[in-house]
C-alpha cells in the first residue's frame, strides 16, 4: 500500500458544513447574489482563502457544484457568490429564502497569486459573469490600495441589465485612484452613458500601461479569451503575468473524480487561476 | 516466505481466516466470473478473469457518501451531514491477477495526496489481495509485459500463489501476507528446490504465452503521444466507437466518479449523497452546465483516455495508468483496440 500524507481518520474532504444565506436577491434575470455564513461562528472567522478559489456549494437532496468565491478575503465572516441559474444545484439554490441552510467545503485551487502581484500594476479585464471571481481580487486590491499600482478595469457586458455589480462599477468610476470603462455589447435601454461594443473595444482607451509590471486578470465566456489575450499580448504584458480563471464541471473539488483533469493537472487542485504561459503548453485549456 | 500448499487445503486454509470476509472469483449463474463471497461450497481458483476488476471491491461501483437530514421547526432550519465511513470489515481477496494488483496500487497512489479520500483508505487498509499468477493469459488480448508488468507481478499483492497443478508455490509478499500463512501454519510445507524451480518455470512460460504487445515503452510512447495531440488519428479511432463506456467502467485503474444526491424523504429533507463510477467517454462528463464542452467530440474524448493512461499518469506518477489486462480490448462491442491505437501512435510519422 502506498499510503500518503495525512491519516484518513481526519481527513474529511467531502463533508459540507452547513451555512445560512444571510442575504440573497436578483442580479440580473438569471444570476443571483448570495451571501452566506458558516453556522459554526468559529468556522466562519477562520475560514481562510485567497482571491480566485472556489468553495463546493451543496443543496442537499439537489446536489454539489463548485462556485468562485466573490467576496474578499480582506472582509471576513461572509461569503459571497454570484451564481446564474444553469443546472440542478442552482434550480434549487435560487429556489431557496433568506435563512435557509446550505452545505459549504473548501477553499479550493490554486487562487490568483496575491503576494507576487503586491506593488505592481492591476488590469482586471471582465466579460458577463467573469465579475464574478474577480469581484474577490478586485476588492481585495481596494480594501489594500496602498499594497497594489495602478489598478484599471476594462469591463463587458451584453446589456445593461446584464451587468452585475453595475452600482459598484459606476462608483468606481468616480474614483480619481483607479480607471474604470464599462462596455456593453448592445444597449437595449436607450439610457446607457458608457460605451457599446465588445469588452476588446475597451483597450484603446485604457491609459499607457507599464507591461513588465502589470498583472492582467482575465475573466469571461470561453469565446472571449483569444480576443483578449491578443490584446494584452499586443501591450506586451508578460505571458506569465496574464492570469485567468477558468471554469470546468467538476465534483469533488479534490483532484480524485477526474471532470476537471486538464493535461496531467486538475482544475480544482492547480487552477482555477492560470496563465496564458500554461495556455500555451497545455492543450484544451481554453 | 516461501510456502507450499496443497490445492485440496485451500478451502481449509480459507476456513481458518474465519476473522476475515473472504471473497474469491466465482460463475454466479452467468458464464462470467466475478468475485463473490466464498462460502463452504466448491470454491477453487480455476477461473480465468474477472469481469469486474478487484478494484470493485476497494472502491465500489455505489457508495454512500454521507447522510443528511433537514429538519424545520416554526421556521427555523437544522442541517444535520453524517459522513458514512466504511466500518470494520476485514477483506481477504483470493485470486487477484497480478494486473489487477497493480492497478489497485495506481489506485492508492490517487486516493492519496493533498487530499487522502477517507472511503478509499476505510476499505483498502483492512484489504488483503492474494494473487494468482496467470499460468496461462486469461485472454488473447493480454498485454501485461508492455506495462511494466507480468503474469506473476508481485506489485500491490499480499500473497502470490503459483499453480504447480496439485499444489500452489506460495510467496509472501507484505506482513499481512505472512499473518494469513501463519494462521494456518499447520496446513503449508517448505518448498523444495524442485517446487521453486518449477515456479520459476511456470512463470517463465507464462510470459512466452503472451503474444501482445505495445511497440514503445513508457517514455518513449508518452514523448510520441505528446506530439500527436492535434492528429487527425483519434478521429479515425474513435469513429466506431458508440459511447458505452465499456472499456472505462471494467478497466482496472480507471478511477473517475460522479457524487450525486438521493432524497429519501421530501418533509423532513432526508437522504443520501452517493458517489458512482462515472465515465470520460460520456459528453456530459466534462459538459459545463451552460451547455459548453471543453471535450466535445468522440476523437477528444478517445485522445483523453489514452493521454491519461500514458502521457499525463506517466508524467504525474512515472507509471503508465494501464496494466494491460486486456479487458478494454477483448470486451468492447465495436472492436477498439488499444494496442493497435498506439502502435499507430508509435508509427506515425516514421
Amino acid at each position: 500500500m502506498n499510503v500518503q500524507d495525512k491519516s484518513p481518520a481526519e481527513a474529511k474532504p467531502f463533508k459540507p458544513e452547513p451555512a445560512r444565506i444571510v442575504r440573497t436577491y436578483h442580479l440580473t434575470e438569471d444570476v443571483k447574489f448570495f451571501q452566506v455564513r458558516f453556522v459554526d461562528m468559529q468556522k466562519a472567522l477562520s475560514f481562510n482563502y485567497k482571491p480566485g478559489q472556489f468553495a463546493m456549494i451543496s443543496v442537499l437532496g439537489a446536489g454539489e457544484a463548485p462556485f468562485s468565491i466573490s467576496s474578499t478575503p480582506s472582509r471576513p465572516g461572509l461569503l459571497e457568490f454570484c451564481i446564474r441559474r444553469a443546472g440542478t444545484v442552482t434550480n434549487a439554490l435560487f429556489r431557496l429564502k433568506e435563512n435557509s441552510l446550505i452545505g459549504l467545503r473548501g477553499p479550493y485551487g490554486n487562487g490568483f497569486p496575491v503576494e507576487a502581484m503586491t506593488g505592481k500594476d492591476i488590469l482586471i479585464v471582465v466579460g458577463g459573469l467573469g465579475a464574478a471571481p474577480l469581484r474577490s481580487v478586485l476588492l481585495y486590491s481596494l480594501d489594500n490600495r496602498d499594497q497594489f499600482g495602478r489598478v484599471a478595469v476594462l469591463y463587458g457586458a451584453k446589456r445593461p441589465a446584464e451587468m452585475i455589480f453595475r452600482e459598484e462599477y459606476f462608483s468606481l468610476k468616480q474614483r480619481s485612484d483607479l480607471e474604470c470603462h464599462l462596455a456593453v455589447d448592445a444597449d437595449d435601454t436607450g439610457k446607457w452613458t458608457e460605451r457599446v461594443g465588445v469588452v476588446t473595444t475597451l483597450f484603446p482607451h485604457l491609459r499607457q500601461i507599464d507591461a513588465p509590471n502589470t498583472y492582467a486578470l482575465v475573466c469571461g465566456p470561453p469565446v472571449m479569451y483569444k480576443f483578449v489575450i491578443k490584446e494584452l499580448v499586443k501591450l506586451a504584458i508578460p505571458k506569465n503575468q496574464i492570469l485567468m480563471t477558468l471554469e470546468r464541471r467538476m465534483k469533488c473539488g479534490v483532484g480524485k473524480c477526474g471532470h476537471c483533469a486538464i493535461d496531467y493537472i486538475y482544475t480544482c487542485l492547480d487552477g482555477p487561476v492560470f496563465t496564458y504561459w500554461d495556455v500555451i503548453h497545455m492543450r484544451e485549456l481554453i | 516466505m516461501e510456502k507450499i500448499l496443497e490445492k485440496r487445503s485451500l478451502q481449509s486454509w480459507m476456513k481458518k481466516l474465519d476473522s476475515w470476509t473472504i471473497y474469491a472469483p466465482r460463475k454466479d449463474g452467468s458464464e462470467r466470473w466475478n468475485y463473490g463471497i466464498a462460502q463452504n461450497d466448491s470454491v477453487g481458483l480455476n477461473f480465468t478473469v474477472t469481469t469486474l476488476p478487484a478494484k470493485a471491491l476497494v472502491f465500489p461501483q455505489r457508495e454512500v457518501f454521507l447522510e443528511f437530514l433537514k429538519t424545520v421547526e416554526e421556521s427555523q432550519e437544522t442541517l444535520k451531514v453524517n459522513e458514512v465511513i466504511p466500518g470494520k470489515n476485514p477483506v481477504v481477496i483470493f485470486g487477484v491477477r497480478p494486473c489487477d494488483a497493480r492497478a489497485v496500487s495506481l489506485l492508492d497512489r490517487v486516493f492519496s495526496g493533498d487530499f487522502v479520500d477517507p472511503y478509499y483508505w476505510a476499505r483498502r487498509k483492512q484489504t488483503v489481495l492474494v494473487g494468482l499468477a496467470c499460468d496461462t493469459p486469461p485472454w488473447e488480448n493480454c498485454f501485461c509485459l508492455s506495462t511494466e508488468g507480468s503474469p506473476h507481478s508481485e506489485e500491490g499483492l499480499d500473497v502470490l500463489l503459483t499453480d504447480l497443478g496439485d499444489k500452489y508455490f506460495v510467496k509472501t509478499l507484505t506482513e499481512n501476507g505472512e499473518k494469513l500463512v501463519n494462521l494456518a501454519k499447520g496446513l503449508f510445507k517448505e518448498p523444495r528446490l524442485e517446487d521453486k524451480k518449477k515456479a520459476k518455470a511456470v512463470h517463465a512460460e507464462a510470459e512466452k504465452k503472451i503474444v501482445r504487445r505495445v511497440k514503445r515503452a513508457k517514455k518513449d510512447l508518452a514523448a510520441k503521444l505528446k506530439g500527436l495531440f492535434d492528429s487527425p488519428l483519434w478521429d479515425d479511432e474513435s469513429m466506431s466507437c458508440i459511447r458505452c463506456g465499456i472499456c472505462t467502467y471494467l478497466c482496472p485503474s480507471c478511477h473517475c466518479f460522479d457524487i450525486n444526491d438521493e432524497v429519501d424523504s421530501v418533509s423532513p429533507l432526508r437522504g443520501k449523497r452517493v458517489r458512482t463510477w462515472d465515465n470520460c467517454q460520456f459528453p456530459d462528463f466534462t459538459m459545463h452546465s451552460s451547455g459548453h464542452n471543453p471535450r466535445p467530440d468522440k476523437a477528444s474524448r478517445l485522445r483523453q483516455r489514452l493521454f491519461h493512461k500514458f502521457q499525463y499518469f506517466v508524467e504525474i506518477y512515472d507509471k503508465t495508468m494501464c496494466t494491460g489486462c486486456g479487458r478494454c480490448i477483448s470486451l468492447c462491442p465495436v472492436g477498439i483496440d488499444i494496442i493497435n491505437v498506439l502502435d499507430k501512435v508509435s508509427d506515425h510519422g516514421s
